[in-house]
């Protein structure tokens, strides 16, 4: 019934004079389990339907979406988006959305078929399980998605695509000083380890007891992916041509020039299999890409959509959003070393597994702060020397890419509240960073 | 509104076995603008509608959200969520509410100047005449981002004890963020303006000349601020560190479900513990108040989304602990009646505890003044950057627009002076409140998944006596 209604939209739209028109059809169906000191407080079951609508008429671009799929409700929404589009202005710069026939591969793992039979409340207990081998209480989310989404456009694209998703969140306390955070998250359930995220956030717990007053000043840190996401996070979005005109990037006039150290190389890739933002295609159909965005330390492309490649005489890497190109899945490759060997690298320094709170002074230079949470370990001579509590990273990001040194091979894909959009990556180790605290 | 598929799922849920039930039927019918370089943006306007459903069952909590009004498809989820509930109570928290008063109200905040009222084109224009007014200035903005965005928000909630509460709320808001000069000199400043109102708002916040003054004087920053000075000197704050500072380092550690560690995951738990009503956290001079009842304020309401009377609270009171952010289930666990804190972000999602409109309490000085009594020190009178760790004791502001006070005149401005403090040294180190007062506009963040809700946050100008810049 709802594709039927978007073709239906779609037709009477070019039929009216638009140029472009995308309709996005879909249902989710999610579930969640939230525990907090090792007990259940709240399940969630949501089901949620849509039918967006976007539509160019001249230049004049409309967004809008249905709410009850019958024929009269299409009729008057096609009504009320010419009266409106009749009353917006131009967006000059704008060159339209894709145009197929495209040809798609198929990306891996995306869908689990055996996403009906998922045991949420077990796996909580797992988690949980795991958790209080070395920790004290436990909290956190539990969260499962099925969705199918169904995009039509104007110009010649017509494709389905189903997925699934999982996602925990797990953070452990061992006394109100210590606690460890750890996340995992997946297409696939063969690849959901629960019972890791539980175990490992314990151990850190634990081994964070007793934290001392952290010291301000400059220490070779290495940032697990937990820590290390929301900063390739905020990467991610800086490399979006819409963060760039927007001023909101510090990668603004730095194409082809040298922003990071020449053994960093970062992708963003929507092809990734059990990516949680991997898909066949974008919001306008084009088919999914892989797209280097900084080779050895040189910045390389920015992400766009088909209308701001053709504004920058380049090509859509895929990724509209459109408006805005989004990043999918921000991917650092894996390093060769273990975490233990990196710190054995480590003459004075700083083992990080979780930041929070990431804020900007000034987007265009990079300038922020973002807080260390959890388990926060000092190195000393290549070996954890003690935890400690109340430091903070004030630092700058075109900085921090200059200075990774090293990477280890622990990758990890993660998606936490800090970082939106999911980033593959190992722990890190940046050299020299910038270390403050409050004054007590 | 469909009220009947409200109360077709209390009924529904009371007959499958459900101890309570409550239902908020939400329907938002909103615009949305955006200019970028005097370019307009995508244009939107939609008209949605969902169903949050939240009951206990086998004395665990559970909830349903949906926006398919078809009464099988409702029958099927909530079957599908009694089922995960009842299995969940093997390991479930023993869920229980407070009492409250049961009654059926009915209130809407009556517009001026109706969202409906404008056509697309006068809202963009509004974003134009801003762009013109950062244009006309003749400083240097390479970069300006402007939105513009309105909802009205019908709400019908009802529960299992017999309460039903239907509002109606319009909602303005705009945001900005503007790059200042060049190299590496540059500055950005992004802020927020919201109104529980109609369109006569705009006119209310002045917004030009504040606009223009600001870049104005961040320009100044920009080409002349000079580092200022470092180590012990006195600070006045104006009403925007005010509000930032209340809103993380006094309404976010005093929500109860935080103390209780519900957030503990994400949003974290808190420095203070349940006991800690009556410590003294900060000088006397210091009264924060949290009040959801200031008219047209961002973070108003009459009745929480537990359909209890909202209600002005004493968060600090002369520097005292005095009371805490409330909902049923916290207040219950206290053998005490719910404050009425308990507000979700839509239909999708469970209330928590949250702030509405927060500020210190006014008090007999001048800024002027304020200033006057500092020999060393500096005027912060925005920020940029500021963060707070999840415990709500480390934080950091980073002044924007700030100046040098050289025996209590302003100097000249400065680049960045940096706040890096704890909780109780900063409420221990205010000692004057000025009798300015402004309340500024925020979407505060809490919940996984996350809940970005309207909030306003501000006070007076403060003077906050010996603690250290960087």
């Amino acid at each position: 019934m709802k594709e039927k209604l978007a073709k239906y939209i779609n037709k009477e739209l070019v039929k009216k004079g638009a140029s472009d028109v995308v309709v996005n059809v879909g249902e989710v169906d999610a579930k969640q389990v939230k525990f907090v000191n090792n007990e259940i407080v709240k399940t969630g079951v949501e089901f949620i339907d849509h039918l967006d609508v976007f539509a160019n008429f001249k230049n004049k671009l409309v967004s809008t979406s249905l709410r009850d799929f019958s024929q009269a409700a299409a009729d008057k929404l096609i009504k009320e988006i010419l009266a409106f589009s009749k009353n917006i202005q131009k967006k000059d710069d704008y060159y339209g959305v894709a145009k197929g026939d495209f040809k798609y591969k198929n990306v891996k793992d995306l869908y689990d078929k055996k996403y009906d039979n998922i045991d949420m409340v077990d796996l909580t207990m797992k988690a949980i399980n795991a958790s209080l081998v070395n920790g004290k209480r436990s909290s956190g989310i539990l969260e499962s998605n099925k969705f199918k989404n169904y995009l039509l456009t104007s110009n010649n694209v017509e494709k389905e695509q189903e997925g699934t998703h999982f996602y925990l969140s797990l953070r452990s306390f061992y006394d109100k000083d210590s606690s460890g955070h750890k996340n995992v998250a997946g297409r696939m359930l063969k690849d959901f380890n629960v019972e890791y995220a539980g175990l490992k956030a314990g151990e850190i717990a634990k081994d964070s007891r007793k934290p001392k007053k952290g010291n301000p000043g400059k220490f070779d840190v290495i940032l697990d992916p937990l820590a290390s996401a929301p900063l390739l996070d905020n990467i991610g979005n800086s490399a979006s041509i819409f963060s760039v005109e927007s001023g909101t990037s510090f990668f603004m006039d730095k194409l082809n020039q040298k922003v990071a150290n020449n053994n960093f190389t970062l992708y963003d890739d929507a092809t990734y299999a059990n990516g949680l933002n991997s898909s066949d295609f974008d919001g306008e159909g084009s088919p999914s890409q892989k797209t280097t965005v900084i080779k050895n330390g040189v910045l390389k492309s920015y992400l766009h959509n088909a209308s701001t490649a053709k504004k920058y005489k380049t090509k859509s890497t895929g990724n509209a959003g459109l408006v805005s190109p989004d990043p999918s899945n921000i991917v650092l490759d894996n390093g060769s070393k273990s975490v233990e060997s990196l710190i054995k690298d480590v003459k004075d320094g700083l083992y990080i597994t979780n930041v929070w709170y990431t804020r900007f002074t000034n987007y265009a230079t990079g300038d922020f702060s973002t807080i260390p949470r959890d388990g926060i370990f000092v190195i000393k001579n290549g070996e954890i020397n003690g935890a400690v509590n109340n430091i903070r990273i004030s630092e700058n990001m075109l900085n921090i890419l200059n200075n990774i040194k090293d990477r280890a091979n622990d990758l990890q894909q993660i998606r936490s509240w800090e970082a939106e959009i999911p980033v593959i990556a190992p722990s890190i180790l940046v050299k020299d960073m910038n270390i403050t605290r409050p004054v007590l | 509104m469909e009220k009947d598929i409200a109360n077709f799922s209390i009924k529904y849920l009371q007959e499958k076995g459900a101890e309570y039930a409550e239902a908020r039927l939400e329907e938002y019918d909103n615009t949305g603008f955006m200019l970028k370089n005097n370019t307009p943006e995508i244009s939107g306007f939609d008209k949605n509608s969902g169903l949050g459903l939240r009951f206990i069952y086998h004395q665990t909590l559970g909830f349903v959200s949906i926006n398919n009004f078809d009464k099988d498809k409702i029958k099927q989820t909530i079957d599908k969520s009694l089922s995960l509930t009842k299995k969940s109570s093997q390991i479930g928290e023993k869920v229980d509410l407070s009492k409250d008063s049961i009654y059926k109200k009915n209130y809407e905040v009556k517009q001026k100047q109706k969202i409906e009222d404008l056509r697309p084109e006068d809202k963009i224009n509004i974003l134009k005449e801003l762009d013109k007014d950062v244009l006309n200035t003749k400083v240097k903005v390479p970069a300006r981002y402007f939105s513009l965005s309105d909802v009205l928000t019908k709400k019908y909630y009802i529960n299992s004890e017999g309460k039903e509460i239907t509002s109606t709320i319009p909602r303005i808001n705009l945001f900005y963020f503007l790059t200042i000069g060049a190299g590496k000199k540059l500055v950005q400043r992004y802020w927020q303006y919201g109104a529980v109102s109609g369109y006569e708002a705009i006119k209310k916040w002045n917004i030009h000349n504040v606009l223009q003054d600001e870049i104005k004087a961040l320009d100044l920053v920009q080409k002349n601020g000079k580092k200022g000075p470092q180590g012990k000197i006195d600070v006045v704050a104006g009403p925007e560190i005010t509000g930032i500072a209340v809103h993380e380092a006094c309404g976010h550690p005093y929500e109860a479900d935080r103390i209780y560690g519900r957030e503990g995951a994400q949003a974290g738990e808190s420095f203070v513990n349940i006991n800690s009503i009556g410590e003294k956290i900060g000088n006397e001079a210091v009264t924060v108040i949290d009040d959801p009842m200031i008219e047209n304020a961002f973070g108003y309401y009459q009745y929480d989304d537990e359909g209890v009377k909202a209600k002005k609270k004493y968060l600090m009171k002369n520097g005292i602990i005095n009371e805490f952010l409330h909902d049923r289930q916290t207040s219950f666990k206290l053998n005490k009646k719910s404050n009425g804190s308990s507000r979700a972000s839509s239909f999708g999602v469970e209330p928590l505890i949250r702030m509405s409109n927060t500020y210190i309490k006014q008090g007999k000085y001048s800024e002027e003044e304020l200033i006057e009594g500092v020999k060393n020190g500096i005027l912060m009178k925005s920020f940029t950057e500021w963060n707070i760790d999840d415990k709500r004791w480390n934080q950091k502001y980073v002044g924007s627009e700030a100046y040098l006070i050289k025996n209590g005149e302003i100097a000249y401005p400065l680049i960045r002076p940096t706040i890096e403090i704890t909780t109780p040294s900063l409420y221990g180190s205010i000692d004057a409140i000025g009798k300015n007062f402004e309340l500024h506009s925020a979407s505060c963040g809490k919940g996984e998944p996350m809940q970005g809700l309207p909030v306003s946050l501000g006070g007076p100008s403060i003077r906050i006596r010996n603690i250290t810049i960087k």
